[in-house]
């Protein structure tokens, strides 16, 4: 039995292009080009493994403005099967909440198996939506997943996990959810006759909020999230000094417990 | 669940294969390949244009003045990202601590079409020129780079690339690939330049963070009025056969030096060590004074003239622009931009008209070549041909002791003592003639030289 492999990817500002305006010293997001979450990658990259290894198809899902096609199309050119781009003014303002419902109720609609993302988006690093997924669709989870191993005849998954002081081994039932460990599975370079294809004759389907039946359950109104306040932190002023001699260096640090 | 938008069946996107989808495969997208591809997607050919920058012009360093009587024809030249236009030339000699220059500011550049020479910084420039030939119905590939020629026989049949499944098929490709021309090499339709004839550029783009206004002040410039300051002799590239110069962007000056390869090879001077005494000579370091650098690159310049052009036509593939070294560079004139287009454009006529009469043998591509003998870009590289010798013959004199000569000449001819000017004029002229070896050395390199300005 074959399996149907969905990726969830999200177009986020070029960290790379994300510069340091000189004369302010403020972060300069306004001119960074959209790109794919770099995490993404790696989870297209298991996603086109458990394909090659299993069989089946690799669909790319992402919620976005119109203009996100361009991510669907890298994936496209990467060797992923088919696309949906998830559009509608509905979603604006969705917090991980509905923002995982949306993409749970996508992964049902398209029959997954497994849904695999990124550990998390280099623009707001919650991690909070594969686990989001799972939950409101019920389904098992494996987070931080540095390497998979599928069983396709016991219909499971098995993920080694990257947990505080080793690893572990977990083994899901389908369907499951995975979170992939950012930098693990190195992303294959796209075929240049997929990469034009992708580029000039692909059209992603395209999909609302309604075709989903989730339109009165999206958006900044049933978003749980709240900002508190912020809080801009000045730095610790520092001191500078100069010592003539290794012990006149010491004692000062002795006595700040810098050195027992 | 509604409707048929949710159906989960995919397309069938397993192998695509674009092998002879398109009429011609263009290599690089700077400004011959763009011209080439614009000038054939708007003759209705299937135009593949394939860029190992991650958008065209993102790889480009070159920073001169881009002479656009062509681009202006080829394209909606109203939407172009131009930096200034060039208000003021200015040639300048300059010996170790002495400037004597020469600036024209002819008020005709002023005027629409500024004499077709604008600055431009080639990242926005290249990019919006290649999106010309995308709406003309060219197909742009990005992150690709070309590393070899598909044969069948003697006929150029496709190009390899560096992607997986990287082979694709076309009649006809055009080799854009700029000075570093390895692909043409490696198919060993041209040979790899001598280091003579190849110059070293490097570069810094320098912005001035102190205030708004200080490139207007410095430079004398107005509103879109730029310059373009081109510096000669010992105080702009040391001991090294070539010259500095200065270009004004609209926030930015492009500050340089180019020199012979086979300087800096045998002089032991280095790219760095050449910019920084340029920038520090006494006529300059004041132009880029409380100067913060934005960008340092370093080029390479083809620089053989009419007898280094290679064959430009193979059995299915054409050589243009730089690759096919199509650059004047004599010390008055330095042109490359325009040559590119040019060439481009000649190469995408051929190879359009070959496609609707359904030929694709070397002959009937001869007329790029024929073509381009007629246009004024072999002409004028022929016309300099024998200056690049001349020069080389005459190097000492022209870049060290010249320089110096002409700047002690002012000295004595501007001299205030107690001295009769008569006195003052014959030690200026006397100095002149020394360095020149006399009124016949005088004639002789007048006659020599007569060419480069008549």
């Amino acid at each position: 039995m074959t399996w149907t492999i969905v990726v969830g990817v999200k177009q986020v500002p070029d960290a790379d292009e994300v510069g340091i305006d000189p004369d302010t010293g403020r972060l300069d997001r306004a001119n960074a080009p959209a790109v794919m979450n770099p995490p993404d990658r790696n989870a297209l990259e298991a996603a086109l493994e458990l394909r090659d290894t299993v069989g089946g198809s690799v669909l790319v899902i992402t919620m976005g403005p119109p203009n996100a096609t361009i991510v669907l199309e890298e994936a496209i050119a990467m060797g992923c099967d088919d696309a949906v781009l998830v559009s509608d003014r509905a979603f604006a303002g969705s917090d991980t909440w509905p923002t995982s419902l949306t993409l749970a109720r996508a992964a049902e609609t398209l029959e997954a198996d497994v849904v695999l993302c990124g550990e998390e988006t280099t623009d707001s690093s919650t991690g909070q939506v594969p686990p989001g997924i799972a939950a409101h669709n019920g389904w098992a989870q494996l987070t931080y997943a540095e390497e998979l191993e599928p069983q396709p005849d016991e219909g499971r998954l098995v993920a080694r996990r990257d947990v505080e002081g080793g690893y572990e081994l977990v083994a899901a039932q389908l369907p499951v959810v995975v979170a992939v460990a950012y930098g693990e599975f190195d992303p294959r370079p796209a075929g240049l006759h997929r990469k034009i294809f992708a580029e000039n004759d692909f059209e992603p389907r395209e999909w609302t909020a309604a075709d989903l039946d989730i339109e009165d359950e999206v958006g900044l109104d049933v978003s749980p999230t709240a900002v508190g306040t912020m809080e801009t932190v000045e730095p610790v002023e520092r001191r500078s000094e100069l010592v003539d001699s290794v012990n006149a260096l010491l004692e000062p640090l002795e006595e700040t417990e810098v050195v027992g | 669940m509604t409707g048929t938008e949710t159906e989960t069946q995919t397309q069938d996107t397993h192998e695509p294969n674009y092998d002879e989808a398109f009429d011609v495969i263009v290599v690089g997208a700077g400004l011959a390949g763009s011209a080439a591809a614009v000038t054939m997607a708007k003759r209705g050919l299937e135009v593949l244009l394939i860029e190992r920058g991650s958008s065209p012009g993102a790889k480009n360093v070159f920073g001169g003045v881009l002479y656009t009587p062509t681009i202006r024809e080829l394209v909606d030249f109203e939407s172009a990202p131009l930096e200034r236009y060039v208000a003021e030339k200015r040639f300048s000699m300059l010996s170790h601590d002495d400037e004597t220059a020469l600036s024209l500011r002819p008020g005709e550049w002023n005027h629409d079409p500024h004499n077709d020479s604008y600055t431009v910084l080639r990242g926005e420039f290249d990019e919006w020129f290649a999106q010309q030939a995308v709406e003309a119905g060219a197909t742009l590939v990005t992150e690709t780079t070309v590393t070899g020629l598909v044969r069948d026989g003697p006929q150029i049949v496709g190009v390899e690339t560096d992607r997986p499944d990287g082979t694709i098929r076309a009649p006809y490709v055009v080799l854009a690939e700029g000075g570093n021309s390895l692909v043409s090499e490696g198919a060993d339709l041209k040979d790899t330049e001598s280091r003579e004839n190849v110059a070293v550029a490097v570069k810094e783009v320098l912005e001035f963070p102190e205030r708004d206004g200080v490139i207007e002040d410095r430079f004398r410039l107005v509103g879109d009025a730029g310059v373009a300051y081109q510096y000669f002799g010992e105080g702009a590239v040391g001991d090294a056969f070539g010259g500095g110069f200065i270009y004004t962007n609209a926030d930015t000056i492009s500050v340089g030096a180019a020199y012979r390869l086979e300087d800096a090879a045998t002089q032991k001077q280095s790219p760095e060590e050449t910019l920084n005494l340029f920038k520090t000579h006494p006529a300059v370091a004041p132009l880029v004074r409380d100067a913060r650098t934005v960008e340092y690159s370093a080029k390479t310049i083809p620089e053989g003239g009419a007898e280094s052009i290679p064959d430009l036509v193979h059995d299915g593939a054409v050589i243009v622009g730089d690759a096919a070294g199509l650059v004047l560079n004599n010390g008055v004139h330095l042109e490359g931009t325009n040559m590119a287009v040019e060439s481009g454009y000649h190469a995408g006529r051929a190879i359009a008209t070959a496609t609707e009469r359904g030929r694709r043998d070397a002959d009937v591509l001869g007329a790029y070549p024929a073509d381009l003998e007629q246009s004024f870009v072999v002409q004028n590289l022929q016309r300099y041909a024998w200056m690049q010798e001349a020069v080389e013959a005459d190097r000492d004199l022209l870049f060290e002791a010249l320089p110096r000569a002409f700047a002690d000449a002012s000295t004595e001819y501007f001299r205030m003592d107690r001295q009769p000017k008569e006195s003052h004029a014959e030690n200026a002229k006397r100095t002149v003639l020394d360095a020149l070896g006399g009124w016949t050395g005088a004639a002789k390199l007048a006659l020599r030289y007569r060419k480069v300005v008549t």
